[in-house]
């Protein structure tokens, strides 16, 4: 092999603490170089134009760059090889920014190191082979993952664009929790009534398939082409033919089913319509407290029906579909705050949540609109707000901010005021986090305009007294202890992952932070994408975010969606397992470990068993070579002798003694 | 328990393309595999201490032909272990099994006696002692002294899933090795220099490999090729135990503890030393012994999204 080698100064990034010009004038000393120098920017155009007059000029068949992570430049430098006429893939990256420059502060040490690094690209390139990838057809049809606003927007912005849509939510109702906010900042409009319209043209879109009460079962292949198995959870109705009527509501004699959608504030009808704008809006029974699933009589809902669509005896049921693309727009929950000690861990009716505040002030929620307080209805009339409960506090493992929070207990303290004029707020905070458009001003008017007392500093305690609450703080600012007699104490409870998010993340191949929020794929330039390609994030999914930023996001996802799916054909990436058949004894270690079920074992002539990956399904991940005992599959481009290749540069063997005495 | 066994045999040969067991072999010490096709075969049929080999080796070579093997406790796991990862067929097999009492280590009797074996003029055993005229001298060594490692610590002395089984069961009393804790006590340094020095005795006959019932792949073993190019040829401590480093995790989650390496070992490299650890890693982490429940998928042989012992995620 000719190979030419090119070291990155990165401007200062790596040659501040790298001698690049060492490392390229040690690299004309590695086997097959003919060629190597340093570069300023190689990613920028003249460098790009650099490398390819070198392989014209030195008639080069391999190129190593030495500079910033792969993640983001492979592609970018297998682009210049392939213009410079090369295989893409006779071309190997040194990461000497984030794995040297970046974390070393030795020059010295540091340009060893990268050129130890570049002797291992070097003793790899040598052993790679031109591959080449097919071509296979894309399935024009995306999946959304949950039916909250961000997945909600995703889902009709990719319809509009032509594209088939599956949508899958958990719930039984789409809407996420934007359905159970009663108005929302900074403009104070009806949640529902900017939500509800939304919702309709999901369940009229004549591309869009919603299935609720359903989650992802199992997904396998690959961008463009994923099969995707969805449960349909047994609802024990027949949704085709339920009118959303309400009459089985009305007369269920079980009215003790939990209420997810008002916050277990209430208690619901085992037969049930979560909310009057449910979509779809249709019933379920709830099994666990229905009088004929438990104790076998009952079926009064049965009989009430006009259309007759109760059926007791549904199961789940399996759906599969091919999309091409996924977003996954799960959203988020609550935190665990019984976890606090000081807020009473639940043995106070009173102390409850910013969401189930959320229902008692909205006129579809338990108590009409009117804010009464669960212990005994009665109407609070001093009213404390705590924020970053469960936010920025390591205690807890939760030091990031929930970001919305400021903003709705501004927006809620303004509307205690707004439902009882002579109420009084208190809001416990640590720092007002207001930079959205308007949203500073928002605050400002919930103290100025409606009163709201705002006072710097956590809760110590929170303890009954009478039938009011006593909440004891610190004003940090005025440098005092303060007490409030509170007929109502909110908790700003902050954002985790959605529930489940772990799980459903490994079916798709996204990675949880270590929060569970879904990793993107670059943090500033690639906000939506994710490391599996053809799977989008939108919405609280990958952070906390308000309505708008969720909004944005979705109609991102689509975006992205609409200019994958928009092409017939995407090509297939070569990086996949080879089996010798000659070397493979059939023993089938591989084809039990592929997660993805990418290998068979088929006959040879002489009717010996042999293995076989079936390249399109194959995701290059390389279980199944170190399962062969004797590495008759190979990983194409990582083969063993690829990487043992690259151990001997950096270790190599030393001197050894036989026969020891 | 050798007539009961005939007995058993007999009764299934005329159904099976042979049964393989033991008979004497070249001088009083040591037995060697018998291949019993016709009944007159079967009066060369012994049992007892020197039935050391783990007759279990023969069968992925003998895949598709309908075979009995006789096991003792440890051998039967092989059996189980080579039909949970289908390289032989289950029902292919018939299964006599033995209640074991244990067998000896020939190094150990060596050890034991004051001249070398080939020096053992005649050779008796009663009950729990052996009796030897060595070089004109009555020696008597009881069989205690001279047991296997792997029986002193064995879990299983009934063949587990056997078709026949016969002998009167025996509750195991497993021990500690003492070797094995000696060594691991060690500071991992003196481990290191342990397996140098020791490794640089190996002469790669790969007798180990050749009788390990699990090493299946014979002519392809990763040890002998030049593409995929994971070990040189040449004999030095490094290579030598890189080997053992390979063929350690390549049975990983595997490997019954038979103890053929060791045993088949020329220069007496306590192989199982490494085994051992290996395989309380194994159990340790999934919760797994290799060849103790038939059908079960072998760790190691499965993908799992989480292993229910390896926290791989803090919250
Ligand atoms: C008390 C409170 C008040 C708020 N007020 C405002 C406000 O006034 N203005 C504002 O801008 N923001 C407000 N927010 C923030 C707002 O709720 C979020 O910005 C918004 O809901 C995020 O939308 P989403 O679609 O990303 O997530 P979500 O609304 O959480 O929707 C996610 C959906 O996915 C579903 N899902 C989850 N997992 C699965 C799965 N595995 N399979 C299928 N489906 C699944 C869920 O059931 C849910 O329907 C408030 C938040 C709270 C807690
Ligand atoms: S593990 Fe190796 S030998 Fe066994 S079937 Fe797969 S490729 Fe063949
Ligand atoms: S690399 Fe191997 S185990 Fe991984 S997907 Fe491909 S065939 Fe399956
Ligand atoms: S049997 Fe002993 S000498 Fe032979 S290869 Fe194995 S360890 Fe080395
Ligand atoms: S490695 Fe040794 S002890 Fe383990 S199964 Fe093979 S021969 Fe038996």
């Amino acid at each position: 092999m000719r190979i030419g080698v090119f070291i990155c100064h990165c401007g200062s990034n790596i040659a501040g603490t790298v001698d690049v010009r060492a490392v390229a004038q040690a690299a004309k000393g590695f086997a097959d170089v003919v060629y190597a120098s340093d570069t300023m920017y190689a990613c920028s155009e003249p460098g790009q134009e650099g490398i390819i007059q070198a392989v014209r000029e030195h008639n080069l068949d391999g190129v190593v760059v030495a500079s910033c992570t792969p993640r983001m430049h492979e592609p970018t430098f297998r682009r210049t090889v392939e213009r410079a006429g090369l295989n893409r893939y006779c071309f190997e990256m040194a990461n000497i920014r984030e794995h040297v420059s970046w974390i070393g502060k030795d020059t010295e040490r540091n340009t060893i190191k990268a050129t130890e690094l570049v002797r291992m690209a070097v003793e790899k390139l040598r052993r790679n082979r031109p591959l080449t990838p097919k071509r296979f057809d894309v399935t024009k049809r995306v999946l959304v993952v949950g039916g909250g606003v961000a997945g909600i927007q995703a889902a009709l912005d990719c319809a509009e664009g032509g594209q088939e849509v599956v949508l899958v939510e958990r719930e039984q109702s789409i809407g996420g929790k934007m359905a159970k906010l009663d108005k929302t900042f900074p403009t104070i409009d009806c949640s529902s009534c900017v939500l509800g319209p939304k919702m309709v043209d999901v369940a009229q879109h004549p591309k869009i398939t919603l299935h609720t009460m359903a989650e992802v079962e199992s997904v396998s292949g690959y961008v463009g082409n994923f099969q995707v198995t969805i449960r349909k959870k047994a609802r024990f109705v027949d949704w085709e033919k339920c009118t959303g009527c309400g009459l089985c509501m009305e007369k269920c004699p079980s009215r003790k089913a939990p209420d997810p959608f008002n916050e277990y504030l209430c208690t619901a009808p085992t037969i049930n319509i979560p909310f009057p704008q449910a979509i779809p809006k249709k019933a379920a029974i709830n099994p666990e407290t229905c009088i004929m699933k438990q104790k076998g009589k009952c079926g009064l809902c049965a009989k009430i029906c006009p259309v007759k669509c109760i059926d007791f005896d549904q199961q789940d049921e399996l759906v599969t579909v091919d999309v091409g693309a996924i977003v996954v727009a799960t959203g988020y929950d609550l935190f665990d705050w019984h976890k606090y000690p000081q807020y009473g861990q639940g043995r106070y009716p009173d102390v409850i949540t910013s969401l189930q505040y959320e229902r008692l002030l909205s006129a579809s929620g338990p108590t009409g609109g009117h804010i009464k307080r669960p212990s005994d209805g009665k109407e609070p009339k001093t009213v404390v707000f705590i924020q970053c409960v469960g936010s920025r506090d390591r205690s807890v493992d939760r030091p990031y901010c929930s970001g919305f929070c400021c903003m709705y207990t501004a927006k809620q303290a303004i509307l205690t005021k707004d439902h009882i004029p002579d109420s009084q707020s208190y809001v416990f905070y640590m720092d007002i986090r207001s930079p959205g458009k308007a949203y500073d001003e928002f605050t400002r008017r919930a103290m100025e305009e409606y009163g709201a007392q705002y006072v710097r500093g956590r809760v110590a305690m929170i303890y009954p007294k009478g039938d009011q609450l006593i909440v004891r703080g610190a004003d940090t600012l005025a440098g005092t202890q303060v007490e409030v007699a509170a007929d109502l104490v909110v908790l700003a409870v902050g954002v985790e992952a959605a529930r489940g998010a772990a799980v459903l993340g490994e079916k798709l191949r996204v990675v949880p932070d270590q929060y569970g929020f879904f990793v993107e794929s670059h943090p500033k330039l690639r906000p939506v994408e994710t490391n599996t390609a053809g799977v989008f994030l939108a919405g609280a999914c990958q952070g906390p975010k308000d309505i708008p930023a969720s909004v944005a996001q979705g109609s991102a996802a689509a975006a992205k969606v609409l200019a994958l799916l928009v092409k017939d054909q995407l090509e297939s990436d070569p990086q996949v397992s080879r089996v010798t058949p000659a070397r493979c004894v059939g023993c089938g270690k591989c084809v039990q470990t592929c997660p993805f079920g990418a290998i068979k074992l088929v006959e040879d002539r002489f009717g010996n068993p042999k293995a076989e990956v079936v390249e399109t399904v194959c995701q290059g991940c390389g279980i199944c070579t170190v399962t062969c005992p004797q590495g008759a599959i190979q990983l194409e481009h990582f083969t063993d002798n690829q990487i043992l290749a690259e151990v001997q540069a950096l270790c190599p063997p030393r001197i050894r003694v036989n026969y020891a005495s | 328990m050798v007539e009961a066994l005939k007995t058993a045999i007999a009764e299934r040969l005329a159904d099976l393309e042979m049964v393989i067991g033991w008979e004497m072999g070249f001088d009083a010490l040591h037995a060697t595999p018998l291949f019993i096709r016709e009944e007159g075969d079967l009066h060369r049929l012994t049992l007892g201490p020197l039935a050391v080999h783990n007759l279990a080796t023969y069968l992925p070579g003998l895949k598709g032909k309908k075979v009995g093997v006789v096991v003792k406790g440890c051998d039967s796991r092989s059996v189980i272990q080579l039909a949970n990862e289908g390289l032989i067929k289950r029902e292919d097999i018939t299964v006599f099994g033995l209640c074991c009492d244990g067998v000896i280590s020939h190094r150990k009797l060596r050890e034991a006696l004051p001249a070398d074996l080939g020096f053992v003029e005649q050779a008796t055993w009663h009950s729990d002692r052996l009796q030897a005229v060595v070089a004109g001298h009555a020696v008597e060594v009881r069989l205690q002294d001279i047991l296997a490692d792997k029986c002193i610590s064995c879990r299983y002395p009934n063949a587990l899933a056997a078709d026949v089984l016969v002998g009167a069961a025996r509750t195991p009393a497993p021990q500690p090795v003492p070797c094995q804790d000696a060594f691991d006590a060690l500071p991992q340094a003196e481990k290191l220099a342990f397996w140098e020095a020791t490794m640089a005795r190996c002469i790669r006959c790969y007798a180990c490999r050749n009788a390990c019932p699990l090493c299946v792949c014979r002519d392809h073993c990763i040890a002998t090729t030049r593409d995929p190019l994971w070990l040189g040829q040449e004999n030095s401590p490094a290579e030598n135990f890189m080997f053992q480093m390979i063929h350690v995790l390549h049975l990983a989650g595997r490997c019954t503890e038979c103890g053929e390496c060791e045993r088949s070992c020329p220069v007496d490299i306590p192989l199982l030393l490494l085994r051992r650890s290996m395989n309380r890693v194994t159990e340790e982490l999934f919760d797994y012994q290799a060849g103790t429940t038939p059908g079960q998928t072998p760790p190691l042989l499965t993908f799992q999204v989480e292993e229910a012992r390896i926290n791989e995620r803090g919250w």
